[in-house]
């Protein structure tokens, strides 16, 4: 297939090039054999014309003088010159006798004639004079010869380098194209054999092939990007899935085993469906995860104003911050329009809050700002003064089921963080999470691009009794 | 109140059927969407409780599609393992009323199945409502538990009015969340208990009888009864 591609396309440029090279010098050869048999004509008719003067003046004799010193000047490709009698005998001129293969009248001629005993073609101009005399002026053709197979010879040339430089060219072509596309078959052989950290050589050229294998490679980081985050899941689930199902799973073998009193039965079976509520509420949040993913959460989405569901966000949090002691206050400059899906941002904003809540500090302080940014993308920080997250954990910690040392003992499975990051990422935005000195500080940035004019500012109307508002999945699932 | 299961898993029917009886409620149970179908046209129920996925040519959806179409307005709540958004809308398109995705809690399945039925003749354009000696003035925005005047935060009032709209119904969290800050997930922390028991500290002082109950293992119920 390459092959062909390459071959077809030299072997297609290479008949373009003759083609084009004929149809420029068809024209050319056409117009200088007409321009130049037509100027000969000329010269040779003006010739016999001077010459029948010289007969008319001097007579045969004067004639036959004039040819004679014309032929006895010997001048290199000279004129046929030739004056026969009535008889047909040659009286004049550089010929020895008539040749043969003249028509009879007057007239211009080109005609195969045999000069000197060799064939050749030659224009002549027939004058016949007053007593039938007949005079013959003409070239012979072949003197040009040379001229013309130049011509030839060099088109022919052109025409050989045009293929050779073709074909020359299909096989660089060829060679290269090959080579690069060797390299990407080897490269995605790699990757399809589970390689996945193997990516395409690309130039700096920035020609069409080094586009296709840059967009290739970032196709590629995306699925390596997916299928880590897919082993990892898998592991994790396993891990966090195994935990609460192993500890159900022995808390009603031990009931079957030790057959206690009922009241005993009774509240074992209800840390049982505690169990099953956590593994329910890993559940649901992956299910959650699996639905931002797929991006179709985007058809729903509608102008917000950010700092309006943050608002809220935060005066929902506010009980449960004074419960801890835990100052968390807003901080806005007013409305922040987006494009995106309301509840889903508060669930983003909540996560947040709530994993700020979870690690700053008795009497500490938890800040949630919404701002605007220089490059006219929304913001949203969300800063506290705990511990922090420590640098090496940074980048693991929005992953899913991550969960850094400091969060061991705390309720939750390491979901909170990779909801936001989705949610971000849905809204064409990213996670930051950088250090506050000292705490943590989530910025979450948005695009913010624009649905509609501004309609229905700030989140969707509530979204009572049983309006399209999404609901969590059901069950008294807390974990989240 | 009567009951329409359609359900074609033993366990979860037994579980619900079970469950209701032993609230009081009369259940009757169809395992295919035809004999549901058939059931729900020719009985009149206070709420059904429909599955998504039937076995046979008619699933929870065209039931409910028939059902409207025949002008049946009985309250209809979807259960379904389908929890994405996509679903729950084209649950709530057909018809349905609420949508519970699989697994649930029993404490939601009846809070929301109580919450269904009874709207159907309550949800009027009342200006006040009542529980007790407690008294919320819609127009007025004011609050009074006896004489003494309750000042609230909006969103505690809006709180209360959920509460006191469902008065001797079990709110669950869930449905407090949906319906009064119009959240769709479950915060970590238990942030529903503290802004309730937030509300509890206004309405019921030392002196006054709690109005605010806490019901184990399912939500909160107010109610002017012992």
């Amino acid at each position: 297939m390459i092959r062909s591609s390459a071959v077809n396309l030299a072997v297609g440029y290479v008949l373009f090039g003759i083609i084009a090279l004929v149809a420029f010098a068809a024209p050319l050869w056409y117009a200088w054999q007409v321009s130049i048999q037509e100027g000969r004509a000329e010269i040779l008719q003006e010739d016999s014309l001077r010459q029948v003067e010289v007969f008319r003046r001097d007579g045969v004799q004067g004639l036959v003088h004039f040819i004679d010193e014309r032929v006895g000047l010997q001048i290199a490709g000279e004129r046929i010159l030739l004056l026969a009698d009535p008889q047909g005998h040659t009286l004049a001129g550089n010929l020895p006798e008539w040749p043969r293969g003249i028509p009879q009248q007057s007239g211009t001629y080109t005609v195969a004639v045999e000069l000197g005993g060799r064939p050749s073609r030659a224009m002549l101009v027939r004058t016949t004079l007053p007593g039938n005399y007949s005079l013959l002026v003409g070239r012979d053709l072949s003197f040009y010869a040379p001229v013309e197979r130049r011509f030839w010879y060099g088109l022919a040339a052109a025409v050989a380098i045009i293929s050779v430089v073709g074909v020359i060219g299909a096989i660089l072509i060829r060679r290269e194209l090959l080579a690069r596309i060797q390299g990407i078959r080897q490269t995605v052989s790699a990757i399809m054999q589970g390689e996945l950290s193997h990516r395409l050589r690309t130039h700096n050229g920035g020609d069409e092939l080094d586009t296709l294998s840059q967009t290739i490679n970032r196709m590629l980081e995306q699925i390596e990007l997916l299928v880590h985050g897919i082993s990892n899941v898998s592991n994790s689930i396993a891990h966090d899935l195994r935990t609460p199902l192993a500890e159900l799973r022995s808390r009603l073998e031990e009931l079957l085993l030790t057959r206690p009193p009922t009241q005993e039965i009774f509240s074992e079976l209800e840390e049982a469906v505690a169990d099953v509520d956590r593994v329910i509420g890993i559940f649901n949040a992956l299910l959650r995860l699996a639905e931002i993913d797929t991006g179709m959460r985007r058809s729903g989405f509608v102008q917000v104003d950010l700092a309006e569901v943050a608002a809220e966000a935060v005066d929902f949090y506010v009980p449960a911050a004074e419960l801890k002691g835990i100052a968390l206050s807003f901080h806005g400059t007013g409305p922040v329009q987006i494009a995106g899906d309301p509840l889903l941002l508060a669930q983003a904003i909540g996560n947040l809050i709530d994993n700020a809540l979870k690690y700053a500090p008795a009497n500490g302080r938890v800040e949630v700002a919404a701002l605007r940014a220089d490059d006219g993308s929304a913001e949203l920080v969300i800063s506290d003064n705990g511990p922090g997250i420590p640098a090496a954990d940074k980048p693991r910690a929005a992953q899913r089921f991550f969960r850094g040392d400091a969060s061991r003992g705390t309720p939750g499975v390491g979901l909170g963080l990779s909801i936001v990051d989705a949610v971000a990422r849905l809204h064409g935005g990213f996670l930051d999470l950088a250090d506050n000195h000292p705490g943590l500080r989530a910025r979450m940035a948005i695009e913010s691009g624009r649905i509609r004019p501004v309609a229905a500012a700030g989140p969707q109307p509530p979204a009572t009794g049983n309006a399209l508002a999404p609901r969590p999945a059901g069950g008294p699932a807390r974990a989240l | 109140m009567k009951v329409l299961l359609v359900e074609d898993n033993e366990r979860v029917t037994r579980f619900v059927t079970r469950g209701l009886r032993e609230a009081g409620h009369t259940v009757d149970h169809a395992d295919n969407g035809r004999d549901g179908l058939f059931l729900a046209a020719s009985e009149p129920y206070d709420v059904i409780v429909m599955d998504r996925m039937l076995p046979g040519q008619i699933d929870g959806l065209a039931i409910i599609e028939a059902l409207r179409k025949s002008g049946n307005r009985v309250p209809i709540l979807i259960l379904s393992a389908l929890s994405d958004v996509n679903e729950r809308i084209r649950g709530l398109q057909a018809g349905g009323d609420d949508y519970l995705t699989k697994p649930f809690s029993f404490g939601e399945l009846l809070a929301r199945l109580d919450a269904l039925s009874r709207r159907a003749w309550a949800g009027g354009r009342e200006t006040s409502l009542e529980v007790g000696d407690l008294r919320m003035d819609l127009l007025s925005r004011k609050v009074l538990r006896g004489t003494r005047a309750i000042a609230l935060q909006p969103r505690e009032f809006k709180l209360l009015e959920y509460l006191m709209r469902h008065a001797d119904q079990v709110v669950t969290r869930t449905m407090l969340l949906e319906n009064v800050w119009d959240y769709n997930f479950d915060p970590q922390t238990n942030v529903v208990d503290v802004h309730i028991s937030k509300l509890r500290q206004k309405i019921e002082s030392e002196l006054e009888r709690p109005l605010l109950k806490t019901v184990r293992n399912a939500g909160y119920m107010l109610t002017a009864d012992d």
